[in-house]
């Protein structure tokens, strides 16, 4: 079992911060992991992606050519990485901010408002990753946040793990 | 004090697992002056240094920085710093200083996009030429590359020992990638690492009867600490074995040759290099740090394709592995160098494999890694 994602958009968005997370899951959960981020100088604006890898044996390129899973917050990345998506692959992207439906057929598409859904649109498109794709568990995502939010940074808990919920209820009501 | 060895699985980037496996070979001091792809090395090692008892200072720049590690290190210290293209140009005059004193010290250089300001936040590999000729005059160094935050840990304890056995700056060559790379590390336990580390010689004769420079039978001089009770001089300047400035042409031969010849002669006890499929290889991939992870992807493709491409990949850079090289030349067709740069193993691969095998070179000019795709498509050209 081998999962590459990429995830893309503006630098401030928490791409690589959502990235991380899931990273850092695998890693509790055991599996092979490598986190790759690739930014430009600026801390806010311009486009930022990270390339995240879990796998059950150990993995050889950092470097993701075809992903298996996309999730893209703007229209530049999804108009740079959909080209590049594998057939049968998932691709998530923020249909709050992406006003052009993504145009592929052969892929599987979840369009979450995540913007929209939560000031947190990437802890919302996690819950959406997590309850689509079902690789990751949820409750490892949870130990995580209490892990890494200690201290004065205690109080942001409930807010993430409420975003993450708006995520799993959206793309869960969209199933009905 | 805080846990010098944090024993367990991390999930760290390549630059934090530098400082983590710096602090458990025994480093406690830090200089250096913060710049971009290398900022996380100075910012977990401002947290990390006073936990253990060490001090880290921000300076006022890179040549203060690199004058601050070889201090640290004639007081004793295992001292360390980290930076980037711009900076690694800043250290270069103190880092001559550094091997003519013989001063241990490890310089993480984490390679971007150059030259000059380049590229602060993208991959580059073209520092490897600046790392063994980056100061003036004949000298040698000692350079390694890490392929992956779990070798930046392993590795950087290898930097250390390397620099504390032979008296000479390590350059801890990773790049922006593997630097910023987060991937699971495994920090072994504490009576593991402990084992494994290397100090320098200490004085076997009393302060009347010992000479600070004159080398041992491996050509590496006993180093005391300042404040021992062994007074002397020691100086960039060209020196006897006392230490003092002799500015003869017999002196100079002397001292320079040796420094020279401590590395080369010993060249088999630091070289060190990884090979992948390459017993019935006919083409073979050279290649180092990040640049080698994307090579092994496309060796393992080029075998299912039934392509004989084998991989040899530099740990330690400098010095080259010249001896596996013409061993190679004369088994395969050809070498491939991959690198992040428009040919600077190349050369080392060219005045060295001569006319014995062919040399191809896959270059980039920086910016991102080798795409696996094109890599492949190159080397079904060459075979």
């Amino acid at each position: 079992m081998k999962t590459e994602i990429i995830i893309s958009g503006f630098g401030g968005q928490g791409v690589l911060f959502l990235g991380d997370l899931i990273a850092y899951a695998a890693v509790k959960e055991g599996y092979y992991v490598t986190w790759v981020p690739s930014y430009g100088p600026e801390s806010r604006g311009g486009t930022c992606n990270c390339q995240v890898i879990y796998s059950d044996k150990q993995i050889g390129s950092p470097a993701i050519a075809h992903p298996d899973i996309l999730i893209v917050f703007n229209q530049p990345s999804l108009y740079k990485f959909l080209p590049r998506l594998k057939t049968n692959g998932f691709l998530f992207y923020d249909s709050f901010l992406i006003k052009e439906p993504p145009a592929r057929e052969d892929i599987k598409i979840v369009g979450v408002p995540a913007f929209q859904l939560s000031k947190m649109g990437n802890m919302a498109m996690l819950g959406a990753f997590l309850a689509v794709v079902d690789q990751i568990k949820s409750e490892t995502i949870f130990q995580i946040l209490e892990e890494k939010l200690k201290g004065d940074k205690t109080k942001f808990i409930p807010i993430n793990k409420e975003a993450i919920a708006t995520g799993m209820d959206f793309v869960k009501s969209q199933e009905r | 004090m805080g846990k010098d060895i944090l024993t367990g699985i991390h999930f760290l980037s390549g630059n934090h697992a530098c400082v983590e496996g710096a602090i458990a070979a025994g480093c406690r001091f830090y200089a250096g002056y913060p710049i971009t792809p290398s900022n996380e090395v100075a910012e977990r090692a401002s947290v990390r240094l006073p936990q253990v008892g060490g001090i880290y200072i921000q300076m006022e720049d890179e040549l203060g920085s690199m004058a601050a590690l070889v201090g640290a290190s004639w007081a004793g210290a295992k001292p360390m710093t980290a930076t980037s293209g711009p900076g690694f140009s800043l250290m270069q005059e103190n880092l001559g200083l550094a091997v003519m004193m013989e001063a241990p010290c490890v310089v993480v250089n984490v390679q971007r996009g150059s030259p000059s300001t380049g590229l602060p936040t993208a991959v580059g590999q073209a520092d490897v030429m600046q790392a063994r000729w980056g100061s003036h005059g004949d000298y040698e160094v000692i350079a390694i590359a890490p392929a992956s935050p779990q070798e930046c840990f392993d590795f950087i304890i290898k930097a250390f020992n390397l620099a504390e056995r032979w008296r000479v700056p390590v350059v801890f060559l990773t790049d922006e990638s593997v630097a910023h790379m987060s991937e699971r590390v495994v920090i072994p336990p504490r009576e593991e690492i402990i084992k494994r580390l290397v100090s320098r010689k200490k004085p076997s004769l009393p302060p009347e009867k010992f000479l600070p420079y004159k080398p041992g039978q491996d050509l590496v001089p006993e180093m005391p600490i300042a404040g021992e009770g062994y007074r002397f001089h020691t100086t960039g300047l060209t020196h006897n074995e006392k230490g003092y400035p002799d500015l003869s042409p017999k002196a100079q031969d002397k001292l320079v040759r040796r420094l020279v010849d401590k590395i080369r002669k010993n060249a088999d006890q630091i070289v060190e290099y990884e090979e992948f499929m390459t017993e019935d290889a006919e083409v073979v991939l050279v290649t180092f740090g990040v640049s080698s992870r994307i090579c092994r992807a496309v060796v393992k493709r080029a075998r299912k394709a039934g392509l004989k491409l084998g991989m040899l990949r530099l740990i330690v850079v400098w010095p080259f592995p010249e001896k596996k090289i013409a061993e190679l030349a004369g088994q395969v067709k050809a070498l491939v160098s991959v690198e992040i740069n428009l040919g600077q193993v190349f050369l080392e691969l060219e005045r060295i494999v001569k006319e014995r095998a062919k040399v191809f070179l896959i270059p980039n000019a920086g910016g991102e890694v080798h795409d696996p795709d094109k890599v492949f498509e190159e080397i079904k050209q060459i075979v």
